[in-house]
């Protein structure tokens, strides 16, 4: 069963909405391509699922416009867009069997019984359900019921497939075969997809591209490697990885970034102050670099996360491989790789566009540290 | 462990015993008293009674003063439960859809609750009077318009008015609590299922709310066969003609006006049954119908 026949691209223009006084979603500008995988991530509160409800049609937009495969949607009713969702709670009628579920947009769309109970009998074979499609909710597990809602979804061949954080009521287990089995199904039935969630892990493994969203604004609109290794500014920096990049206040002077306190913390031609932003995989044991003292250690296994003080107080979180354990309060001497630097405006947070870096100011060295 | 705690044995009977005086003195005693005397024929004013087998229950159910106001018993039990239901189903589903001023009415329709049911019936005996009541001005460009002391029809208006008026604040906050516990998704699953409105109303909202549905019928059809007292007492006594004689009025004039206690407990007996029957009826044949899937 394929879903749609030329995958739907999804239009975002001056999306503007605002419950009262409170703008949630300022002009919101996007262009989300057909048969992609999207992910709109963000914390909560930041507006991601009422950009998808008002996708869906479930509220109505304060201004803009949005476009299903060019189609203008916003004044539509939800069953009009072509759409279909699955809900963070799973939002299964209780007192219908799997089989009433599946088939009651069907059976509101006056679907022949026929031709209802065909479709509904291939939708829950795409999503493994075939045997339970005479309980009811109540007796199926979270993951079932999960399948259930994607089955509901799947049935009305949409074009566009919503998800409103549908893994979250999952344990962690059930969480990553769910990812893979969405995957897969998306994969199959080729639908454009637009997947809310606050989990980065989620987004990473899934996304096509990830939006990532604050407060209502798209900080960044890109590929996941994009996300994760150039992130645009420093909020999607201190939101995508676990955990996630270290942001320190720093100044740029002849080619050095110093502290406050005026540290040299690594080799850089910035000029002015910047937020200096390095992931903890990133940083490097090295005895002749910058001191710092471990003040707290979580030793997750495969590696440990070190939290570091440095010398004008700023902490530093660095990966520390599984080797020879470190204590916490000690000292070591650390080292920021230039190629691993991401500097941002620490005004707009906005990132300044990356200098090339020659390869031999890899590693800061002794003999060059002024004093 | 629980043995352990509570060793002596008559430490809870103790601590039930007010209780369970409190609810023999009232409510069994009467109960058994109603049994005995519905066997017996009894002495208006005490003093000695003597047993007669089954021939008050002959007696009564041989007058058709009786089964008149058995019938009106009935059509009052359906209707006033049903309007008042009805009434309170349509309130709490317009609270819910959070319409205007429903934060208000949500407060407001919960006062009447405080009020006794004859204070009730006082108080719209006045509002409804011909003469000096909100009817008048209209009773004097149409004479007879409206004179619920000669037209049991009108008197029957009165009564369920007063009724549905009395009966709101409990069915409709049960009714709202329901209507509220369903989740909002599924509101929007209907919606993007192509339901509307009326669709999501009658395929997932009544549904969902058969539990408390059910409950407020239940006790809303007892309190019909029984609470209804207060309200003839106080607006009709059982008039015109006694189109408004129901069983529970009944009992009270030829009990404590006629001084036929024996009739009178007869009756209290019958209603007894009905009520009971009526209620076990419902659990037997609605109760099945009530969805308690969450």
């Amino acid at each position: 069963m394929t879903a749609t026949n030329a995958p739907a691209a999804i239009g975002l223009h001056g999306l503007r909405k605002s419950y009262g006084a409170t703008e949630v979603l300022p002009a919101l500008e996007a262009e989300l391509r057909g048969g992609e995988f999207t992910v709109i991530l963000g914390p909560s509160g930041c507006g991601k699922s009422t950009l998808l409800n008002c996708i869906a049609g479930l509220e109505r937009l304060s201004a803009g416009r949005i476009t299903i495969a060019g189609r203008e949607v916003q004044e539509a009713e939800p069953k009009d867009r072509g759409i279909a969702m699955v809900f963070q709670n799973y939002a299964l009628y209780p007192h219908m069997s799997v089989a009433g579920n599946i088939g009651y947009a069907l059976k509101v769309a006056r679907v022949p019984r026929a031709e209802r109970e065909a479709r509904i009998a291939a939708a829950a074979r795409i999503v493994d359900l075939g045997d339970y499609l005479h309980r009811r909710p109540s007796e199926l597990s979270g993951g079932q019921r999960q399948r259930v809602a994607i089955a509901r979804a799947v049935v009305r061949e949409p074009q566009v497939l919503l998800y409103d954080e549908p893994l979250s009521n999952l344990d962690a287990k059930l969480r990553q075969d769910m990812r893979m089995e969405l995957a897969g199904l998306h994969r199959r039935i080729g639908a454009t997809s637009v997947f809310v969630t606050h989990d980065q892990v989620e987004a990473m493994t899934l996304a096509d591209r990830i939006m990532v969203l604050n407060r209502g604004r798209i900080e960044q609109f890109a590929t996941p490697q994009e996300i994760y290794h150039a992130p645009a500014t420093a909020f999607v920096a201190g939101f995508i990885g676990a955990p996630a990049m270290t942001l320190l206040d720093v100044a740029g002077e002849g080619g050095w970034l110093r502290l406050s306190d005026g540290t040299v913390l690594a080799r850089h031609r910035h000029q002015g102050a910047a937020l200096l932003g390095i992931r903890p995989e990133q940083v490097l044991a090295d005895p002749a670099g910058v001191p710092a003292r471990v003040i707290y250690r979580e030793d997750l296994g495969a590696h440990s996360v070190l939290t570091l003080q440095l010398g004008d107080g700023s902490r530093l979180q660095m990966a520390a491989g599984p080797g020879r354990p470190v204590a916490a309060s000690s000292d070591i001497r650390i080292a920021l790789p230039a190629g691993a630097l991401h500097l941002f405006d620490p005004l707009t947070g906005r990132a300044f566009a990356r200098h090339p870096v020659p390869s031999d100011a890899m590693k800061v060295q002794d003999d060059a540290i002024p004093s | 462990m629980k043995q352990e705690i509570f060793r002596a044995r008559a430490l809870p009977w103790w601590l039930c015993a007010p209780q369970l005086l409190v609810l023999f003195l009232f409510f069994y005693l009467p109960i058994i008293l109603a049994f005995f005397w519905a066997f017996h024929l009894e002495q208006p004013f005490g003093g000695g009674s003597q047993f007669v087998g089954f021939a008050n229950f002959r007696r009564v159910l041989g007058s058709g003063e009786f089964w008149s106001s058995a019938r009106a018993t009935l059509a009052y039990m359906v209707l006033a439960s049903g309007s008042s239901v009805g009434t309170a189903l349509v309130l709490a589903l317009a609270a819910d859809r959070r319409l205007r001023l429903s934060g208000i009415a949500r407060n407001i329709f919960l006062w009447p609750k405080a009020v006794a049911s004859a204070s009730i019936g006082v108080i719209f005996v006045f509002l409804l009077n011909p003469y000096l009541g909100i009817p008048a001005p209209l009773n004097e460009i149409w004479p007879g318009l409206w004179n619920p002391r000669t037209n049991p029809l009108h008197a029957y208006a009165m009564l369920f008015v007063a009724n549905v008026w009395s009966a709101i604040p409990f069915s409709f906050i049960i009714l709202l609590a329901g209507l509220q516990a369903i989740p909002e998704e599924l509101h929007k699953a209907g919606a993007i299922d192509g339901a509307g409105p009326w669709r999501r109303l009658r395929d997932i909202q009544l549904p969902l709310l058969t539990p408390q549905l059910f409950v407020v019928v239940v006790l809303e059809v007892a309190d019909s066969l029984s609470g209804s007292f207060g309200l003839i007492d106080t607006m009709t006594r059982g008039g015109p003609g006694g189109a408004t004689n129901l069983l529970v009025y009944k009992i009270y004039s030829d009990g404590f006006k006629a001084y036929d206690l024996s009739g009178a407990a007869t009756q209290t007996v019958i209603l007894m049954a009905l009520v009971a029957v009526v209620t076990g009826a419902q659990y037997l044949f609605l109760e099945r119908r009530v969805r308690y899937d969450r």
